[in-house]
């Protein structure tokens, strides 16, 4: 009761449970007992329209009977452990059947308790209240793998500084968050003394920081102090106008070229943003990191860019195209991989550029890569590209329906051209949205 | 899209199992309740399996080539599985984590199979995958037919999850499994440079009911046949095995699959 007791006096919002129980009575008794104690109940009394109610709702806790009419409670559990927005929430078994195989069966399923029938609601409540509680201070897992952020990497530092012990000390703090350059190395940021001059051998890219061994000064608000927010400073500096550099960079060469794609490739309009808003989603189905999705994005937008590259008259064109111009429309890929190469900023990107045509078996263009060769990010921009294309109407069919679209793809998963998982989650979003019939 | 390579450069020793003979294998999809009495009659019979913790989860991880030639055989009734299993108290979210995998050879044909497998550490059995002779005495029988699977392409391509019962004659004569929680997951195709644990991909479906499994040498005692003619009466359906059924869910095969 802790925690009801905590919500009422701190106006903090009052804790939402779903409960699935197909006894109307059972139902009733419990909604009262817990709305008595401040909790906003919803109540299901049956598996799906629990997992209906749960996914609508995203309560704090769900309270899950075992025995339901249309399934049971550990596929409900399951099912609401398998769905990423819902997983974090906490499920307790409220079961008549008492064996330890139940209970270990209910605990494995993912949930964090269970009562059995009959139970005393003082027990109830305070099972809820720990449940809760370890709900909302959760621990750092022990085991965690450690990621490879790019992003959290050291940077490199040089000190270009003439005073030895004002260099020294610099060093010495900058030692604890940075690596520190040598004149052999190219640095990320030259850290100098007050208006001295950048040294001539000094990368373009790099950030300069001016410093001084005196106090901060209201009229050189650029200098900073030698101490101990040094390098916090630095870093955040550092790091800041990375971003802007990287948003600056993607940023123009997007606007530039997809508007010089969208001019040049008049039946496709629209086509790259469609695509890239189903690649993302697949993406995200696939439990990849924002970072990815991103790549994925700008990958998906930028994929045909190579087109601005080929004669207007063949993309345009209506009916077969002869041996030598469907070579020659291969070639965008190559095209494309080569108009965006010299964007830095942009070489995460271009697999997914040059990619996007291979297939699986090795028998797509331009590379005939196989599948151990081709990134996931690439097989996603592909499924996605394709998926779009069947819906769309074209001068030599139809465009076909969601469902049918799919249809199409299993097929290409079969003949070993497209990732099979990739296309199974472009499936369960379609099937979960309804399938768009023709 | 970093390659990472991490390379095991020496050979490990795996613990080994193996059948002795093929053994005859029949599956059977029966409700909660048929399932409960069975099992009941079964530990009236057998000891629980030494080797399984009631109710673990078992997460089976199934290799095949880009052509699908694997379950292109066990379509037509005989093929060899390629398959790494995990063993966790709670469900795991990724697949070919740290820990001991279990790398498993099973020859299948219509009635019969044969089952070889290899404890071995996962980085181990990663090398494995990647056709790296990293595991002694890897080198005949099923092993070495697994081998050239994986020359030709297999890699991981769907997953299998589920809450096992087991009990087993101390001889192995006979074995009766119940898996309750039956789950099929895609696994996106991986680059040969991977060594991280692999996420599950989409749920494919759900079995609605429990899968009873019973495996034996040459004959049933006399309990148990009466209980297969039980459970051959009560069944829902015949099951083909578990990689036939997640392939059909993975492929679209499946008609009107449950989800």
């Amino acid at each position: 009761m802790k925690a009801v007791e905590e919500a009422i006096r701190s106006d903090a919002p009052p804790t939402r449970v779903v409960v699935v129980e197909d006894d109307q009575a059972s139902a009733d008794v419990l909604q009262r007992r817990l709305q008595a104690n401040g909790m906003v109940v919803s109540v299901a009394h049956d598996g799906q329209r629990g997992i209906a109610l749960v996914e609508e709702l995203l309560p704090d806790l769900v309270l899950l009977d075992v025995m339901l009419p249309d399934t049971d409670g550990y596929d409900v559990c399951l099912r609401i452990k398998s769905n990423s927005s819902t997983a974090p929430i906490p499920v307790i078994f409220l079961s008549a059947r008492g064996e330890v195989v139940d209970k270990v069966r209910g605990l494995s399923c993912g949930a964090a308790d269970y009562i059995t029938k009959p139970f005393q609601a003082a027990e109830l409540l305070a099972r809820i209240d720990a449940v809760l509680g370890q709900a909302r201070n959760p621990r750092v897992p022990r085991l965690v793998r450690t990621v490879d952020r790019s992003g959290g990497a050291r940077l490199r530092a040089r000190v270009a500084i003439g005073d030895s012990a004002l260099a020294g000390h610099v060093e010495r703090l900058l030692g604890s968050r940075f690596d520190i350059a040598d004149g052999s190395e190219a640095p990320d940021v030259l850290i100098v003394e007050g208006n001295a001059p950048v040294p001539a051998d000094a990368p373009e890219d790099a950030s300069v920081i001016r410093v001084t061994g005196g106090r901060a000064s209201d009229d050189r608000p650029e200098i900073v102090p030698v101490d101990a927010q040094l390098p916090r400073i630095v870093d955040l500096v550092v790091r800041e106008e990375r971003l802007d550099q990287d948003l600056s960079a993607a940023a123009e060469a997007l606007i530039v070229l997809a508007a010089a794609v969208a001019s040049h490739d008049r039946p496709s309009q629209g086509h790259s943003e469609r695509v890239a808003a189903r690649a993302v989603q697949i993406g995200r189905a696939l439990g990849l990191d924002e970072s990815t999705r991103m790549t994925i994005r700008l990958g998906a937008l930028l994929k045909d860019v190579g087109n601005a590259r080929l004669p207007a008259a063949l993309l345009a064109k209506q009916g077969e195209l002869t041996p030598d111009e469907r070579a020659m429309l291969e070639r965008h890929p190559i095209l494309g991989e080569e108009l965006l190469g010299g964007f830095n900023r942009l070489s995460g990107l271009l697999p997914i550029v040059r990619h996007h045509h291979e297939r699986l078996d090795g028998t797509g263009y331009p590379d005939g890569l196989r599948a151990e060769l081709i990134p996931l990010e690439v097989r996603i921009v592909t499924v996605a590209d394709r998926f779009e294309a069947l819906l769309t109407d074209r001068p030599d069919r139809p465009g076909v329906s969601e469902a049918e679209a799919v249809r199409i793809l299993q097929g290409a998963v079969a003949r070993g051209e497209l990732d099979a998982a990739v296309v199974a989650a472009l499936a369960t979003q379609i099937r979960s949205n309804g399938g768009q019939q023709p | 899209m970093n390659a990472r390579n991490r390379r095991v450069t020496t050979k490990v020793v795996a613990a080994h199992e193996a059948d002795a003979e093929r053994r005859h294998e029949h599956r059977f999809q029966v409700s909660e309740s048929v399932a409960r009495l069975v099992m009941r009659t079964t530990a009236n019979n057998l000891p629980l399996s030494r080797d399984d913790r009631p109710y673990q989860w078992s997460t089976t991880t199934y290799c095949d080539t880009v052509a699908w030639s694997i379950y292109r055989s066990a379509q037509r009734g005989s093929a060899m599985q390629l398959r790494i299993r995990e063993y966790h108290r709670t469900r795991p979210r990724q697949v070919l984590g740290p820990g001991t995998a279990w790398i498993e050879f099973k020859d299948d044909e219509e009635d019969t199979s044969l089952k070889e497998r290899y404890g071995v550490p996962m980085e181990s059995a990663r090398s494995f995958l990647r056709s790296e002779p990293a595991i002694s005495d890897l080198n005949h029988g099923l092993a070495e037919r697994a081998g050239r699977l994986l020359k030709d392409g297999a890699r991981p391509v769907c997953v299998t999850q589920y809450n096992r019962l087991a009990y087993s004659s101390l001889d192995s004569s006979v074995r009766i499994t119940a898996d309750h929680n039956l789950m099929y997951f895609a696994l996106p195709w991986e680059t040969t440079d991977e060594d991280d644990p692999s996420p599950l991909g989409s749920l494919l479906a759900m079995e609605p009911d429990v899968i009873v499994e019973m495996k034996w040498y040459s004959d049933l005692p006399h309990w148990a046949v009466d209980l297969h003619q039980y459970l051959k009466e009560n069944t829902k359906e015949e099951r083909p095995s578990k990689f036939i059924v997640a392939m059909r869910h993975l492929l679209g095969e499946n008609g009107a699959a449950r989800k």
